[in-house]
């Protein structure tokens, strides 16, 4: 069962979501109502998901734990009935899980929180083979450079400046890549 | 100065409680935005992350914000990823890093940052205000240049203004950078000193932009024109004279812009005499402080880049604020209300290592 803390810091009251969470089976660590006591809380207790209203001014430490920890708790923003469904897609697509707080009953709760979790894997996941791509594509850049420079300076054939670096990384067993980036670094320190 | 036809055009604009989005403020209680067809309808925000949503979900449809954030939400770094429009730049300056008494008292008896905040010893923990704002920028770019690692050697955290000082107080942080009244409140509650003020650090660096998305940009654009014009004629009159700024303070007081005594607030908003005046809170200078230089854009891309958020290759930056700083509708706006153009589209800075960009 995912373990939640609750912010409390608005209005609106979200602390009385504690009782209809455990109710419905779900362990809240803490209810906090301020972003020091948020950082503790996250680092003493490693939450799986943050609740917190939509008008919160804890939203921006939450984005900041994200940007930083792949492990960071999954915030569930509230909003309530009269909010614009816009935004809430708005903010569905800034990678929070949201949730009417309106007609709040224990039953609707677990789902919520079950698909803000598996979404949340599921971003992840997309973000990795993103980062992924852009890491071959990045490496492959240098790999050009570097064979390019041999081309240029030795008068080497695309092929044999491939072999050469391959060779190269092989003898040294190092990735493609590095060998790409020593040259180049070498390159430029020899101008 | 031309005014839209018709009605005044409603603009929901989003600001956060800090004393640079005095301009939207003043543009409204000067009746600005009627003299250019608009009524303006400020919506105070709690967060940079709600002011993010609610832009790209067309509740608000302008606002302060962040330069830097901006730049995050072009290029979708942490979050949702959206074509975004800067229409001018609301200030320059005005913002400052805070550090505890003692690492503060170390730094000042010339000691280097590495030794005032007993890095690698212990790991502080400094706060900012959003992963890609300006506040993150500024304490980020100070570290790096006196040999601190932010990524590594530091504990980077987002805390929202008016939590800082309590917590600075409480132990749980080492110090923080933010925007004005809040590094002010560390030194009137003798709780922390101000270290370097963001106008020391970058001599006139852009801070809060006026922002929309890009699409309402190109969709309506005699309606940013005339916004832009109504906000500019603003920040003229902010420059005007200490007592526009005292005014300025009392609206921000009285309209619950900020949650602070007006003292507070006029102490943030007037200008000291003399040469320090090029490094405080600077509204207009001509227009040199709204023009959206396009080589400030190409500064906070270099930063992404150099704390690994943004691809390295540099290709597409120039295309990229080519559209997204909206220099059509400035020079139009600018032209209208009377402000002077610059003739190139980039400047030179000297940052406070002799770091030159331009």
């Amino acid at each position: 069962m995912p373990r939640i803390l609750l912010i409390s810091d608005t209005a609106k009251p979200i602390g009385d979501l504690r009782a209809a969470l455990e109710e419905s089976g779900h362990e809240v660590v803490d209810v906090v109502a301020d972003v020091g006591a948020l950082l503790h809380a996250v680092q003493a207790h490693r939450p799986d998901v943050v609740m917190l209203d939509v008008d919160s001014p804890s939203r921006d430490a939450l984005e900041q734990l994200a940007m930083l920890h792949r492990h960071a708790p999954r915030p569930v923003v509230m909003f309530s009935a009269d909010d614009d469904e816009q935004l809430i897609r708005a903010a569905v697509g800034a990678g929070v899980a949201a949730y009417v707080v309106d007609g709040l009953s224990p039953s609707r709760l677990r789902p919520i929180i079950q698909v803000a979790l598996a979404r949340f894997e599921q971003e992840v996941q997309l973000r990795q083979q993103l980062e992924g791509v852009q890491q071959q594509l990045h490496d492959r850049k240098l790999i050009e450079q570097a064979k390019g420079l041999l081309m240029e300076k030795r008068g080497m054939s695309e092929r044999d400046a491939y072999a050469a670096l391959r060779q190269q990384a092989m003898r040294q067993n190092l990735k493609l890549v590095d060998v790409a980036r020593r040259i180049l670094s070498m390159a430029e320190l020899l101008g | 100065m031309s005014r839209l036809a018709g009605p005044p055009r409603t603009l929901r604009i989003g600001y956060m409680p800090l004393v640079d989005c005095a301009p939207l403020v003043v543009a409204v209680r000067l009746g600005l935005d009627r003299r250019y067809g608009l009524r303006l309808e400020l919506q105070r925000q709690a967060s940079w992350a709600a002011v993010r949503d609610r832009l790209i979900s067309g509740e608000i449809d302008a606002t302060h914000a962040l330069a830097g954030m901006v730049y995050g939400i072009d290029t979708g770094i942490g979050g949702p990823c959206e074509p975004m429009a800067v229409l001018m730049v609301l200030n320059h300056n005005g913002q400052a890093i805070v550090l505890a008494p003692e690492p503060a008292r170390r730094l000042r008896e010339g000691a280097s940052l590495r030794e005032a905040l007993e890095v690698p010893r212990q790991r502080p923990r400094l706060a900012h205000t959003f992963p890609t704002g300006t506040h993150a920028m500024w304490l980020y770019y100070w570290l790096a240049a006196q040999d601190v690692d932010p990524l590594h050697e530091i504990e980077a955290v987002t805390l929202p203004p008016p939590q800082m000082p309590g917590a600075l107080a409480g132990g749980e942080l080492l110090g923080y950078s933010v925007g004005e009244p809040w590094a002010a409140q560390a030194e009137v509650q003798g709780i922390g000193a101000r270290v370097i003020r963001s106008g020391e650090l970058w001599p006139g660096h852009p801070e809060k932009v006026l922002a929309c998305r890009r699409g309402f940009a190109a969709l309506e654009p005699d309606t940013v024109t005339a916004l832009t014009a109504a906000v500019l004629e603003a920040c003229r009159w902010l420059d005007e004279s200490a007592d526009h700024r005292a005014r300025a303070a009392h609206w921000l007081a009285a309209d619950g812009a900020i949650d602070l005594p007006v003292e507070v607030l006029v102490e943030c908003l007037l200008l000291p005499e003399g040469d320090q005046r090029t490094t405080r809170l600077r509204f207009h200078g001509d227009g040199e402080v709204n023009f959206p230089w396009l080589s400030d854009g190409r500064w906070f891309l270099h930063q992404f880049r150099r704390w690994g958020w943004l691809s390295p290759d540099a290709m597409g930056d120039d295309a990229r604020l080519a559209e997204l700083h909206r220099l059509d509708s400035y020079r139009l706006a600018a032209l209208q209300a009377g402000v002077p153009l610059p003739r190139g589209d980039t400047r030179r800075s000297v940052l406070f290592d002799g770091m030159r960009w331009e």
